[in-house]
């Protein structure tokens, strides 16, 4: 793998003290590597060799797409606001339902070219995690920041159009998206994701989240529609005192994707909620990390991942929950249940507790396995045939998790996306 | 409609049923009776389907071999099974895979397939008629239904998919006195020329709403003892044994 980081250095992209960081998190990144399947939290993710068989000469995205998207792919169904990133640059926003005195929205790249703003962000790229957060920090190109005001619910739900197109062929895409919720204020996102065209590229993206006191913030990442694309997608939470983090993920479509999600609770009384659903067929893979670190006493949180293997797809999900020796009064949970349908399909999951406080409540589960037959002899004797049986058992599996959801037009939008995407796969 | 020749049945090299008979004309109502473990149940899994068993002996169904039709064939042609332990299925809504089953079923007699305007309709005359509460239907599918409930809805199915031959697998079990009445209701409103009725039971009580025409006794797999309504009343005094050994 040669990515030309010297050719990319001399765009001169943002401050000088950028330059810095860059070249030292290239050189972190090119002393480890892609991570492979050596690193314990990529035992089942291999990615080196993930990249090296599916790209032959990955190069860095640096363009500042100004192209025109395809707003056939906007969501009709309920009225929004709106930010889309075509291939990670910031191209169109609209927050015709907001007062948008309440609400900062930023592009990255002008963050990048501004001192005092940049100050604001600076901290995040000490996060050195793994080689695929330091390659970000080293080729970061463009992504947003969005501030909302203390006290400012939004009316409307807010979609982030993550679209790419041809440009992005065979190119590894780096940006990042900030989010700073003020005290009291609310947020719905729809975190949405559609490839234009029949491409393969590579997008790493991290997301940062700071939720004020009594902030609640609502996520869902829409991952719905088949694509050859390959992603990695880190995401950290910082959730202060009374606040509430809702996560939904629908994990259908890419080829690969990793999706990483790491709450912090930091102060009393914040909680945090993991919920999602994985449906793979063909040779897709995808993973779900999660990193529930409860930080501070009273704090609660609850993860419920349902998958669906089909094919020759894989799946994973290591979740874990920690809790520091100050968390008194912890409550965690955490269940994942899988459908493994075909004998080439594999499931792999790893819950992890690691409590050092001695008055919580946590609880782990995880069940694989395949269908009951005696659900299915109940329904075939109603007269389903068996494929009718399956899709019916295995719907009703995953919409068990969508049934969570807890605003109407996005349950609405999740369900609609899911039954396209079951009403396509052979059960 | 129903006839079965010196069928045997045996599950991991246990015999259960031993070259059993039955013979169910089209409007009768025959009930089953035997104590536990004398094959009741086998016999309501081999007639609705269900795999697993090494089967010898003929069982036809309105003149074909019904040991070949396939599981979701023999509920199209009109064998409706009420399960003994209705399994519960989460995430699947009651109502969805009803319509999808009578649908199915409708779709194979060459009727049209309901609408759900329609299919909404006939639920709720049904349940109204059947006093079956119709919230249990937009639950999941018999799941934290009580006893009762998972049996009231296998009878409100029954009714509104208007089988030719019910099984009933010990529907009764487990019922206080007003399921019952609903549950028996329920058959006796379908009961006519055409349409015939398996009832499997360990007691006489629930012969006391419906009236069968033939009740056989059931022990160590054969039909040892077959009588009409009063064979139930027999039995209910001497027990099993009494009835049997005057044999």
């Amino acid at each position: 793998m040669n990515l030309k980081f010297q050719e990319f250095q001399k765009l001169n992209l943002g401050l000088k003290e950028l330059d810095g960081i860059r070249i030292k998190s290239f050189k972190k990144f090119e002393t480890q590597g892609f991570p492979s399947k050596r690193q314990e939290h990529w035992k089942y993710s291999d990615l080196r060799t993930i990249i090296n068989e599916n790209f032959k000469n990955l190069q860095i995205f640096k363009e500042n797409t100004r192209s025109k998207y395809n707003d056939n792919f906007l969501i009709k169904s309920f009225e929004h606001n709106k930010i889309v990133l075509l291939n990670g640059n910031l191209v169109d926003s609209s927050f015709v339902y907001e007062d948008k005195k309440k609400i900062t929205i930023k592009s990255l790249k002008s963050v990048l070219d501004n001192k005092e703003e940049f100050e604001k962000i600076k901290s995040y790229f000490e996060d050195d995690q793994n080689s695929m957060i330091s390659l970000n920090h080293a080729l970061v190109n463009d992504g947003i920041t969005l501030e909302v005001d203390d006290r400012y619910s939004f009316k409307k739900p807010l979609i982030i159009y993550n679209f790419f197109n041809e440009i992005a062929d065979s190119k590894i895409i780096n940006n990042k998206v900030f989010i700073s919720l003020g005290k009291e204020s609310k947020l719905c996102l729809v975190d949405f994701y559609k490839c234009e065209n029949d491409i393969k590229y590579f997008n790493n993206m991290i997301h940062n989240y700071t939720i004020k006191e009594n902030a609640i913030f609502k996520k869902y990442s829409i991952n719905s529609s088949l694509d050859r694309s390959y992603n990695y997608n880190s995401t950290k939470i910082n959730s202060y005192s009374n606040s509430v983090f809702e996560n939904f993920l629908l994990s259908l479509g890419p080829n690969f994707i990793k999706n990483e999600i790491h709450c912090n609770l930091l102060e009393n009384f914040s909680s945090s909620f993991v919920n999602g659903i994985m449906l793979l067929n063909g040779n897709q893979h995808h993973e779900l990390k999660t990193n529930i670190n409860h930080k501070y006493e009273n704090c609660k949180s609850s993860q419920l991942i349902k998958s669906v293997l089909l094919d020759k797809s894989s799946g994973t999900f290591q979740g874990k929950i920690y809790v520091d020796k100050r968390a008194q009064k912890t409550n965690g949970y955490q269940l994942s249940k899988a459908l493994i349908l075909s004998e080439n399909s594999e499931f792999n999951s790893k819950p992890e507790l690691e409590i050092y406080a001695d008055d919580v409540k946590c609880s782990h589960g995880s069940t694989t396995g395949n269908i009951d037959e005696n659900s299915i002899f109940y329904l075939m004797s109603r007269g389903l045939t068996r494929e009718q049986a399956n899709k019916m058992i295995v719907e009703g599996f995953l919409n068990e998790v969508i049934e969570t959801i807890t605003e109407s037009d996005i349950k609405l939008l999740i369900s609609k996306l899911f039954k396209e995407r079951i009403n396509k796969v052979k059960v | 409609m129903l006839e079965i020749n010196k069928l045997s049945a045996s599950i991991e090299g246990k015999k259960i049923l031993k070259d059993f008979d039955l013979k169910i004309n089209p409007g009768e109502v025959h009930a089953i009776m035997g104590p536990n473990g004398s094959g009741k149940s086998t016999l309501a899994n081999i007639l609705s389907g269900r795999k697993g068993y090494e089967i010898e002996g003929k069982a036809s169904y309105e003149g074909n071999d019904l040991l070949e039709i396939p599981i979701e064939e023999r509920a199209q042609k009109g064998i409706f099974l009420a399960f003994q332990y209705p399994t519960e299925i989460p995430g699947v809504n009651t109502n969805n895979f009803l319509k999808t089953s009578l649908n199915t079923i409708r779709k194979f007699r060459g009727l049209k397939e309901l609408d759900s305007l329609d299919f909404l309709k006939l639920v709720k005359e049904k349940s109204k008629n059947l006093k079956i509460e119709e919230k249990i239907l937009s639950r999941q599918l018999n799941v934290g239904f009580s006893g009762g409930e998972k049996k009231k809805n296998e009878i409100l199915q029954m009714t509104i998919l208007e089988p030719k031959l019910a099984i009933l697998d010990e529907t009764d079990s487990g019922l206080d006195i007003d399921a019952l009445r609903i549950v028996s209701n329920g058959v006796n409103s379908l009961r006519d020329k055409k349409r015939s009725f398996l009832i499997i039971t360990h007691y006489q009580r629930l012969l006391n709403y419906i009236k069968p025409d033939f009740v056989h006794v059931l022990v160590d797999g054969k039909i040892v003892k077959t009588g009409c309504g009063d064979l139930a009343k027999e039995l209910e005094k001497d027990g099993y044994e009494g009835v049997t050994t005057i044999k």
